[in-house]
């Protein structure tokens, strides 16, 4: 895995898209994620705005960026859900923050490299979500790890579709 | 201080957002007698505030695509059903017109039953007016069993009505917005239902486990319940009516931390992965709504016309009972009756004569079905030939009560 200067890689690769993408590609993502379990349930292992989280943190390279991003992504996923709002909220803005501190260090245009860094950002947000309800808050939560794996094999499943294809969308200089 | 700010704004920035996000969760949960933790029943309203903002947002495209899926399906299916539709039709015409025959037999019975709650004071509640709904969305997490209808406060919803299928329960309303509202599944961890099993009449909660099966928790254990057995709401728990399919035994299990309880697995009634169309229960009532009425009128219209002929089928069968050989023959001992199990190394033995028998003893006084039975061996029907029917009937139409119909126990003629 190489290993790169943080500043000369933020400065020479931050990927950039055009507005209607940081707009669009978040909310399709938040739509898809509320209406395609109706057609696939219960084969519904899949996380769309965490994969799209990931995406931007990793090509903007700007660790605000993606901890805000993750936020309102997990905050408006919560707000769907009839649990407390910011559970998934926390979740999603550490796996941004880590994602873009990651995108700093590493190569992250290696299909192999997002595919693992998406199974295992699944698993953190996964971990932190149990960690929230059940220890922070005290809530009584039934959990498999079984589906948690299948949801990051999962994502990285999707990952591997979607980040070609949203690779596309950027803007070159 | 500034500099400090500026070389680790990020993980600043990470950390107040993370602040934040804990005090909001901390005004939603509270500490319960019990000592454990749960979320407020209602939400706060600046989290409903949120949750409306986010509904607003993502409910408009997402209703477009489910709209889009409809309109794609609907035109193959559409093409589909016009390829059966005639022999359908003529099947459907038939059927209705059995139905109105037994709706109108049962119709008397549930007057009677109507007339015998009004004297003692207990009123059945009939679902008297309904929302149609389309399902348009889900929660987008397997953790939280919710999901959206296109019907909200404009439409007279509220929390905590009923929603169900023609085929049982689904749910109850738990948040309502002005256009759409947001329904609970039956299926969810944190839903409760009032159950009862239809044969055994054995009481349960029902419930829903994380992979989101359902479940009847804290029944006592029990040799009589058996998979296959249907289960119906109790109607104790104010919100779904009483006598509405929830769901088939599927499975039993012995409840892992508390002895003598088990776990009863349900196989839904409703598809509740595939909802597309439902039901909000808006009101219940004391009465038919008039719909049901006007069914009512024409089938005792349909019944008064058709009533000879049924007087004539009815004749004709008790001439056949009268004649056939019968199953039980006073003459011949237990033994050597027709139907005597040879089989059975335990039968059943009468009861053994008491030493100073008075008018209580079992066989002393004249046995109280003997004069009743005597009669019924010349008039085997009832006198009223509109109860006749009721031996084929499933229910009355449209309401609980159509599951808590008489059972019809195969006669048998005592010559």
């Amino acid at each position: 895995m190489p290993l790169l200067g943080a500043d000369s890689r933020r400065d020479m690769e931050i990927h950039r898209y055009p507005l209607l993408v940081y707009a669009l590609v978040p909310l399709a993502s938040l739509v898809l994620q509320a209406w395609l379990p109706r057609v696939t349930s219960p084969y519904d292992w899949f996380d769309l705005p965490l994969v799209v989280t990931v995406y931007f943190a990793l090509g903007r390279r700007n660790p605000i960026q993606g901890t805000i991003m993750g936020a309102v992504m997990g905050l408006c996923e919560d707000a769907l859900t009839h649990h407390a709002i910011g559970i998934n909220g926390i979740a999603k803005t550490l796996v941004g923050f880590l994602a873009a501190s990651v995108g700093i260090r590493i190569e992250v245009e290696n299909q192999v490299i997002r595919l693992l860094l998406n199974f295992l950002l699944s698993l953190l947000a996964s971990a932190v979500y149990l960690f929230v309800s059940r220890f922070l808050l005290g809530l009584a939560l039934e959990w498999s790890w079984l589906t948690e794996l299948l949801r990051a094999v999962g994502n990285s499943l999707i990952a591997l579709v979607l980040f070609p294809a949203l690779d596309r969308l950027q803007t070159r200089d | 201080m500034e500099s400090f700010f500026i070389r680790y704004r990020n993980l600043v920035v990470l950390l107040v957002i993370l602040v934040v996000q804990i005090a909001g969760l901390a005004v939603q949960v509270r500490r319960t007698a019990g000592g454990s933790s749960t979320l407020y029943a209602n939400d706060p309203s600046e989290v409903r505030l949120i949750r409306l903002w986010v509904s607003s947002i993502i409910s408009p495209p997402e209703r477009m695509i489910h709209a889009a899926k409809l309109g794609v399906v609907g035109m193959w299916t559409n093409y589909l059903d016009l390829l059966s539709v005639r022999r359908q039709n003529q099947d459907l015409e038939r059927t209705i017109g059995r139905m109105r025959l037994e709706q109108a037999a049962l119709l008397e019975d549930a007057r009677e039953g109507q007339r015998l709650q009004a004297l003692l004071g207990f009123q059945q509640k009939y679902i008297y007016t309904t929302v149609a709904a389309q399902a348009y969305g889900s929660s987008g997490s397997d953790r939280s069993h919710v999901f959206y209808i296109d019907k909200g406060a404009n439409d007279g919803l509220k929390p905590d009505m009923a929603v169900i299928t023609a085929d049982g329960i689904v749910g109850k309303v738990r948040d309502v917005f002005p256009h759409s509202a947001q329904v609970l599944a039956v299926n969810d961890p944190t839903s409760g239902a009032g159950v009862i099993l239809e044969t055994t009449r054995i009481r349960g909660i029902l419930k829903g486990d994380a992979s989101g099966r359902l479940e009847v928790v804290g029944v006592a254990s029990d040799q009589r319940i058996k998979p296959g057995e249907n289960v119906l709401t109790a109607g104790g728990d104010m919100i779904f009516p009483r006598g509405l399919p929830v769901g088939v035994v599927e499975k039993v299990l012995r409840d892992p931390d508390r002895d003598g309880l088990v776990d009863i697995l349900l196989t839904p009634a409703a598809h509740l992965n595939r909802l597309d169309e439902v039901l909000v229960i808006a009101s219940t009532e004391p009465r038919f709504p008039p719909d049901q009425q006007r069914d009512l009128a024409a089938s005792d219209t349909l019944q008064s016309a058709v009533s000879p002929a049924i007087r004539d089928q009815v004749k004709a069968s008790e001439i056949m009972a009268e004649k056939l050989p019968g199953l039980i023959d006073p003459n011949l001992p237990p033994d050597q009756q027709p139907l005597h199990d040879s089989s059975n190394p335990n039968p059943a033995t009468p009861p053994q004569q008491p030493l100073h028998p008075d008018e209580f003893s079992p066989g002393a006084a004249a046995p109280a079905g003997s004069a009743p039975r005597a009669e019924s061996t010349q008039k085997p029907r009832p006198k009223n030939p509109s109860a006749a029917p009721a031996a084929t009937g499933s229910g009355v139409p449209a309401q609980p009560a159509a599951n808590s119909a008489p059972q019809v126990t195969p006669r048998r003629n005592p010559e």
